[in-house]
């Protein structure tokens, strides 16, 4: 993959003083902190902490999709805060790749017209190799002509993972991509993303608060009050509850 | 992104069926008025063609100037019988036949059939090569009690040949003849619905008072003739008042004149189509608003893998697009059919038209789908930019609130486009400019659908308060659900807005019209009773008969023509003079009535001495059809009112610039205490099916009559506009019922039964349409009141504003979204409570 070519000088992905404010005065609350972080490339980094940590704001604001209140934040050299609507709209096509809690699949087309759907919107050759790759990979190739409704919640996801990964993004943002799925699914899945960090260099980094889905990644960053207050590499499930208790402290 | 386009489309198919509803009937509309007009333009074209077909040139009167009438009659004087014999003689002439024509109408069972204007009276020329009249049964009339009738008249009132008919006639009293013989025309059972009535040439001479002469001589060309020649060689022998024009001439002249008057026709319809079409878009805009509103998610997950504004923009204005295209073609389709159903809509009110095949030009097709696209898209462009501004992270949280524009903004721009309507509005009326006027209330409109939602939830909550009160539960909620989207309510409710304050407008017009024709009456009419016929008027012999009846006093003959003043085409009045103030009131201002009446000098009305500058003195042009040009002092002037035209002057200067005038009228003055006058002139009357009497309160009560069949016609077409509205709101109350299921579902397995269900829709609804209902009426009575202050120097002179009808259009208003709200209601109350609490 072209994302491994870089090196370790270049991040996927970092955050620089990243601060998101909501509401204004005594009933202001941050969301984010000041928060200064990398994501390396090739490298599957969960993102814990708490509810109301701002894991979830860190994701929205390193993607594109949310305006930081303040500091800045790229996706590789690229300064998002920099981009107008067209810029965002081609990186969030072409370079970044989403995967949700809610599967955020578009109802009224097929399983394949969802997956095809960010090549569609570019207007590019889909690359037939690589989507019967995926769909065999994700195990969904005889579910390809149904549509989300006839799916199940395992199924759905499956879905959108290959929809992320279909136009070979630099980086894939994932949203508690487990959190409504049961255990079996969430290990396929997960197990699923593992998988392609470790043979395609895929980046990807994971928003979860389930410690046993942060224990597939190479590394954890933990959040709290909208501040960075740690990390581990190669974390198994009982060091990151571990963590997770001295924070709660 | 046009595969999301088209399926997202098929996903919706309801919602977007009844939205293009809509633009289907709008389109129709359009379509139809559009198929009808060209039809009757090709019909008439057509019967104009056969008449003419062996015609090659036609030798006439000239006229000074060209009247707008179809019938040319009256504007040109008969010509010697001489001249058909010489030009017979000029080599290269075939032949050459000299008619006459005036009017003659059947009577049957006592009553005149037809209407005046088409009963036709000719002398019937069996020569086949100049005439398109074929006899098919029976012989041509040779005697002067004979005649020939049409096919079509004689089928539908069994008449046969050797029957004895009456038959009421301009300049003498009604006469008996025996039917000789049948004729069609061509192969047609009659003239495009007029009926014919054929005598022999001396007699048509006698019975229309042209002995000596014809009106016009049809002129046959030699086969090889040199046709440019020929009329320079029959033109040479003319006196220097006839002239010889060629039959296409004729024809094109005809045609002409029949376009004019459908061109006004098929305007007005199209005002009313588009119309139609404005309320249309008004539902195209609060549906793509809504659906653009329940997809915030779809579109936003669509901006977060990748699509970018302008995709989504043209994926919502692209869903329009289809559905205008598939909506204009089916109307089209229906409008072919509307064609038909028009031509009976207008036969039913008294607007006979011939039977022909359809006609459906290209440019039908164009204009139809141009119009049908270009409003759904247009309507479509503003919830485009809605869906435009849907952020991406939309997709990612609960409940995105759009918060839209600010109230300010709102207030701003809605408001100013009001303004701006309102005075474009003014302006236009106050400068006749009819577009003006439109785009001003076109501008109005969107300007108050606009400020709107501003008034919505407190206006809903007041308008819901009764319903709340008396239903309960069902009543709160639905007045709740009223108000919790103000702007959705009253985007909802613009449309029936729009259709009610024109019904409103129209109706404030028409109890002006009504108030105004009762006040002119009384201000200018001070006879006992006033005898009506055709408005070409009748027999002459009318007036000296009622004379002689005992008990009246005075007898004022009125009579109507056309004159051009300082080269601008009028209408002129002649009346009698004798005794005149006991007939006819003329509020003179300056000069004097009758006598300068007598001594051959023109009044003139306020409103037109004003405009053309003309005072007591002045010496104007004018020039007569018949007589040609000349001058004529202005002798006074008098009040305007609509009853009396512009310009009067006296009988016997009127009879000396028309050949042989008919009375329009005959004005009747009774002495006072005399008894049974007006039943005496009834008695008389009862030789001329064609003629009756009223005394001025039925005047007045005829006068008020026609404006009402008129407002009914009006309110017809505008009955389409709110159809639509209508439209509109159930489509919304779908929306919402299908947006709210999860809602629904908890209302019902909390205990709500399924009547309470359909009454919390119905409460609604019942809002949603008073709301518009209300604000409607309210700029409609504005509306009405201006138009009919602007139309003050057109005979409105009385403004009234009639209460109990508005009241009226509210509770139907109501009644209507009752109705409106029986399907969505339904529709509610049948969701299967497990499935809708499971749904998301």
């Amino acid at each position: 993959m072209n994302s491994s070519d870089h090196g370790p000088a270049s991040p996927a992905a970092r955050a620089v003083d990243l601060t998101k404010t909501y509401g204004k005065g005594d009933a202001a609350v941050h969301a984010l902190d000041a928060v200064n972080v990398e994501f390396e490339r090739g490298r599957f980094t969960a993102v814990m902490g708490p509810s109301g940590s701002g894991k979830s704001t860190l994701m929205h604001c390193m993607a594109g999709l949310d305006v930081p209140t303040s500091g800045r934040a790229f996706v590789g050299e690229e300064e998002i805060g920099l981009l107008d609507d067209a810029g965002l709209t081609g990186m969030r096509r072409d370079r970044i790749g989403f995967v949700f809690q809610s599967f955020n699949l578009v109802p009224t087309l097929t399983a394949a017209e969802n997956i095809t759907l960010p090549v569609d919107l570019a207007g590019a050759e889909l690359d037939q190799e690589w989507f019967d790759y995926l769909v065999k990979q994700l195990g969904i190739a005889d579910r390809l002509s149904h549509r989300p409704s006839e799916m199940s919640g395992g199924q759905q996801q499956r879905i959108a993972c290959a929809r992320a990964l279909i136009r070979r993004p630099e980086l894939i943002f994932a949203d508690e991509p487990t959190g409504n799925l049961d255990s079996t699914s969430s290990a396929e899945l997960l197990d699923f993303l593992r998988r392609s960090v470790a043979e395609h260099g895929q980046s990807i980094v994971m928003v979860t608060h389930d410690p046993r889905g942060a224990a597939y990644s190479d590394r954890v960053v933990f959040l709290a009050d909208g501040k960075v207050v740690g990390e581990q590499d190669s974390p198994t499930a009982e060091s990151v509850v571990a963590q997770m208790m001295t924070l709660g402290k | 992104m046009w595969k999301v386009t088209v399926k997202g489309l098929l996903a919706r198919k309801l919602r977007l069926g009844l939205t293009a509803l809509a633009i289907v009937l709008g389109v129709t509309f359009v379509t139809g008025t559009l198929v009808l007009t060209d039809t009757l333009n090709q019909t008439f074209d057509n019967l104009v063609g056969t008449a003419y077909q062996h015609i090659n040139f036609q030798i006439r009167g000239k006229a000074a100037f060209s009247t707008n009438s179809v019938s040319g009659k009256g504007a040109r004087k008969p010509i010697p019988e001489s001249i058909a014999t010489a030009v017979r003689r000029l080599p290269g002439v075939a032949d050459a036949d000299g008619s006459v024509e005036g009017y003659a109408q059947f009577v049957s069972g006592g009553n005149a059939i037809g209407s005046a204007p088409s009963a036709l009276g000719f002398s019937f020329d069996p020569n086949r090569r100049l005439s398109s009249l074929r006899l098919v049964q029976g012989r041509a009339p040779s005697t002067a009690e004979d005649l020939v009738m049409d096919k079509g008249t004689a089928t539908k009132y069994h008449f046969k040949v050797g029957d004895r008919v009456r038959v009421v006639l301009g300049r003498s009293a009604p006469k008996w003849f025996t039917i000789s013989g049948i004729v069609t025309f061509g192969t047609a059972d009659n003239l495009a619905g007029a009926t014919l009535a054929g005598f022999d040439l001396p007699t048509a001479q006698d019975l229309f008072d042209t002995r000596g002469q014809y009106d016009t001589i049809d002129v046959l060309a030699k086969p090889g003739a040199d046709n440019v020649r020929l009329q320079r060689t029959i033109a040479r022998i003319l006196p220097a008042d006839v002239e010889v024009v060629s039959g296409q001439t004729v024809v094109n002249e005809l045609s002409n004149a029949i376009s004019n008057a459908l061109s006004f026709l098929s305007t007005a319809l199209l005002v009313f189509a588009l119309i139609s079409l404005f309320v249309g878009a008004f539902t195209i805009f609060n549906t793509f608003s809504i659906t653009v509103g329940q997809r915030t998610r779809e579109l936003a997950l669509l901006r977060v893998v990748g699509a970018s504004r302008r995709q989504v923009f043209r994926s919502v204005l692209a869903e329009a697009a289809i559905v205008g295209v598939a909506a204009s073609l089916v109307g089209l389709g229906l409008g072919v059919l509307a064609a038909v159903a028009l031509k009976a809509l207008l036969g039913a009110f008294g607007v006979t038209l011939p039977p022909a095949p359809l006609v459906f030009a290209a440019r039908t097709a164009v204009i139809a789908m141009a119009v049908g696209v270009g409003v759904t898209v247009i309507s479509a462009i503003a919830p485009a930019r809605r869906a435009v501004r849907i952020p991406p992270v939309a997709a990612l949280v609960e409940n995105h609130e759009d918060e839209g524009d600010s109230l300010r903004r709102r207030m701003t721009i809605g408001g100013a486009v009001a303004v701006g309507g309102v005075a474009a509005l003014v302006a236009g009326l106050a400068a006749s400019a009819i577009a003006l006027v439109g785009v001003g209330a076109l501008a109005m409109f969107v300007g108050a659908g606009m400020l709107a939602p501003i008034v919505a939830e407190p206006l809903a909550g007041f308008l819901g308060r009764p319903l709340a009160a008396l239903l309960g539960i069902p009543g709160r909620l639905g007045r709740e659900n009223s108000m919790r989207s103000p702007r959705r309510t009253a985007q909802t409710a613009a449309a029936l807005m729009v259709g009610m304050a024109l019904v409103s407008a129209i109706a404030v017009l028409g109890a002006s019209l009504s108030l105004s024709a009762k006040t002119n009456v009384d201000n200018a009419v001070t006879a006992d009773d006033i005898i009506t016929g055709p408005n070409s008027g009748f027999s002459t012999s009318v007036a000296p008969a009622v004379s002689r009846i005992p008990g009246v006093a005075v007898v004022t003959s009125v009579y109507h023509g056309q004159f051009e003043l300082r080269g601008a085409l009028s209408g002129v009045d002649g009346v009698t003079t004798a005794d005149l103030p006991r007939t006819v009131h003329l509020a003179i201002t300056a000069g004097s009535a009758a006598p300068a009446l007598a001594t051959d000098e023109l009044l003139v009305d306020t409103t037109t001495a004003s405009a053309d500058h003309l005072s007591v003195g002045s010496i104007v042009p004018v020039t007569f059809a018949q007589t040609g040009a000349s001058t004529i002092r202005v002798g006074g002037i008098f009040k305007a009112n609509p009853l009396i035209g512009s310009y009067v002057v006296g009988a016997d200067f009127f009879r000396s610039h028309f050949h042989d005038p008919l009375p329009v009228a005959v004005l009747v003055a009774v002495h006072p205490g005399a008894d049974h006058v007006e039943s005496a002139i009834n008695r008389y009357l009862n030789v001329y099916p064609n003629v009756g009497v009223q005394s001025r309160a039925q005047f007045e009560q005829s006068q008020i009559n026609t404006v009402n069949e008129e407002l009914g016609l009006v309110y017809v077409l505008l009955a389409l506009a709110v159809a639509i509205a209508l439209i509109g709101i159930v489509n919304t109350l779908m929306l919402s019922v299908f947006e709210r299921t999860h809602e629904i579902g908890l209302l019902r397995a909390v205990g709500m039964k399924r009547r309470q269900v359909r009454a919390m829709i119905r409460s609604e609804a019942v809002i949603i349409s008073l709301f518009g209902a209300v604000i409607g009426v309210i700029i409609g009575t504005g509306l009405g009141v201006a138009f009919a202050a602007s139309l003050g120097q057109q005979g409105i002179t009385e403004i009234s504003v009639p209460f109990a009808e508005l009241v009226g259009f509210l509770i139907l208003s109501a009644l209507l979204g009752l109705g409106a709200a029986s399907w969505p209601a339904r529709r509610a109350a049948k969701l299967d409570v497990l499935a809708a609490i499971a749904a998301d």
